[in-house]
């Protein structure tokens, strides 16, 4: 069974496309979302995320990224929609008041955290996770330690997610309840931090000696068998984002 | 007691991780589960204290079935430890660990403490010590000890030794062994026949989410079938009884069914001084008979 953010194998075009190649049109899409804060433009963008997410049928996963997004960024939607007096009044607040604009901006502010970030996962979901160390080593010239860091902060997530829960699951054959008012999840859930830290530390510290033992140091550029070829549908690819980019700069700039 | 009825289970809800088991753990019993890693051994223990619910048939605590309680009712009556214990330690030091398993079911108070500091007496740990300073087989007795020092009626054990060396396993089977003798419960999944044999009564065999055995532990324990399904090895005494009583030509029935050091040692004896008897006997005979071949 495939966890959060893990590789899922697969022979679709985005599976084919350049790992390097791959995250910098995941970049330019996240940016763009960014340059323009037109809703037209960002739920298109949404649903450019969706299409490809199901062009290699990843649809499942991204619609559950999606709404872990939509939830986190409803916090942030909430605290915009109470602070933006803007447009037709809809609600007196004792500092201001909730408008149409204020509305306008919490839903910004969700579609265009779900349509910035879908991509930036997609990418995690789509590419194997030394695919792109390698490809960033020899292609953009990162140094690997880096590339290293990156790369093994991404691997470790689902495995500290998986700690995290056998933790939970411990403490609930203990009798602890973890249902309940978000308060009492939390003070709960407080003095678990402590044995996932430990076995966080635990395993980084053996992750490191383990990179350091089989020659970590001596890795250069060089050192990959694998090479990475930019083909024609990876500058295709690019460019189409390129556009996209383009397009978002010049609805601000036409200011709409 | 513990009663599956026909219990299949899945964690996807799609791939079935257990396949219509039925079984039933009357109290006082020490059970041992064995099998190939994969054969659902944990899911099985996930059952009975309810961190999982069966797909279909039920899983039945005292006749009640678990999907009718909450984990945290089942906890008060069955410890579970699990197989790596940094999940379960949480807290800054031993004593405070013991504590908890009486606090997270809102059973603190001063009959609490007098538990936990007899467990601390009767363990030689150091109260004040950092769990997560200790070393694993400490570690290992002190999730052991913070389960077992609330006396649930039963407790179950997942892996308990695995990992530890021969005075660090002695040490927590010893404490689990006076427990099911005070009248708990015991069910475990062991990979170790040695140490199935030295404690378990019955043993159930598992392979691919079903049961292939199910009996007193050296009853199953001797079937070529079941050691074959569940690429089991016997204990190295019972195989060597097993190897010897194959051919009765090599050794007499006690040796065939010795399947402790002290049966085989009385065994090996009484095989000994019967050929010694045998011998003398051949002699007497060859004796008598001499001066006849003299003539
Ligand atoms: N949390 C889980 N999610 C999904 N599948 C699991 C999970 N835990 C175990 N499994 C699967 O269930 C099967 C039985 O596992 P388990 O009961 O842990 O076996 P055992 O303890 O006998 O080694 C295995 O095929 C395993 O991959
Ligand atoms: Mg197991």
């Amino acid at each position: 069974m495939a966890g959060f953010l893990e590789y899922v194998p697969g022979e679709s075009l985005l599976h084919r496309m350049n790992p390097v190649a791959k995250l910098a049109c995941a970049l330019i899409l996240s940016v763009a979302c960014f340059c323009t804060g037109n809703l037209v433009f960002l739920l298109g963008v949404v649903v450019l995320d969706l299409a490809l997410a199901a062009s290699c049928s990843m649809t499942r996963q991204a619609l559950g990224l999606a709404r872990a997004v939509a939830a986190f960024s409803a916090v942030l939607a909430l605290i915009a929609l109470l602070t933006t007096p803007e447009g037709a009044v809809l609600a007196p607040l004792p500092w201001g008041y909730v408008g149409t604009g204020s509305v306008l901006a919490a839903v910004r502010i969700i579609v265009r955290l779900v349509a910035c970030a879908v991509p930036l996962f997609l990418v995690m979901y789509v590419t194997q996770m030394n695919d792109l160390a390698n490809a960033l080593v020899k292609m953009a010239h990162v140094p690997y330690r880096y590339a290293f860091t990156f790369t093994s902060t991404v691997h470790f997530i689902p495995v500290f997610m998986n700690d995290m829960a056998g933790i939970m699951e411990a403490q609930t054959a203990r009798g602890v309840e973890f249902d309940g008012s978000f308060a009492k999840r939390l003070r709960l859930m407080a003095p678990l931090c402590v044995p996932l830290l430990v076995s966080s530390v635990r395993k980084t510290n053996s992750a490191a000696i383990a990179a350091e033992v089989r020659g970590f140091n001596l890795r250069t550029a060089a050192s990959g068998y694998k090479t990475y070829p930019m083909a024609a549908r990876d500058w295709a690819a690019l460019a189409a984002c390129v556009l996209v980019l383009a397009a978002a700069i010049a609805l601000s700039a036409l200011g709409m | 007691m513990i009663e599956f009825r026909n219990v299949s289970a899945s964690y996807d809800g799609e791939l079935p991780v257990l396949r219509d088991v039925s079984l039933t753990i009357p109290d006082g019993d020490f059970v041992a589960f064995a099998g190939t890693n994969g054969a659902g051994k944990s899911t099985t223990m996930r059952l009975i204290n309810g961190l999982l619910k069966p797909t279909s048939g039920e899983v039945l605590l005292d006749g009640v079935p678990t999907t009718a309680l909450r984990t945290s009712e089942v906890a008060r009556k069955v410890g579970f430890l699990f197989q790596n214990p940094d999940r379960q330690i949480c807290q800054p030091t031993v004593r405070e660990e013991l504590l908890f398993g009486f606090t997270a079911v809102g059973e603190g108070g001063p009959d609490a403490e007098a538990c936990v500091d007899a467990m601390i007496e009767a363990f030689g740990f150091d109260a004040d010590a950092e769990p997560f300073l200790l070393n694993r087989g400490t570690r290992q007795l002190l999730a052991l000890a913070s389960i077992i020092v609330r006396e649930p009626d039963v407790v179950v054990l997942d892996e308990p030794t695995t990992g530890l060396d021969y005075r660090e396993c002695a040490k927590v089977m010893e404490a689990v062994g006076r427990l099911n003798a005070a009248g708990a419960t015991v069910v475990m999944v062991c990979h170790d026949m040695e140490v199935v044999g030295d404690y378990a009564r019955r043993v159930i065999a598992m392979t691919a989410g079903t049961v292939v055995d199910d009996g007193p532990t050296f009853k199953v324990l001797r079937r070529p079938e079941t050691l074959r399904r569940a690429h089991l090895l016997p204990p190295q005494v019972t195989e060597v009884s097993m190897l010897l009583g194959a051919d009765p030509a090599l050794a007499g029935t006690a040796v065939a069914r010795a399947d402790t050091l002290d049966e085989m040692a009385a065994a090996v004896a009484a095989l000994a001084s019967e050929a010694a008897r045998a011998a003398a006997r051949e002699r007497a005979a060859l004796g008598a008979c001499a001066p006849m071949g003299g003539e």
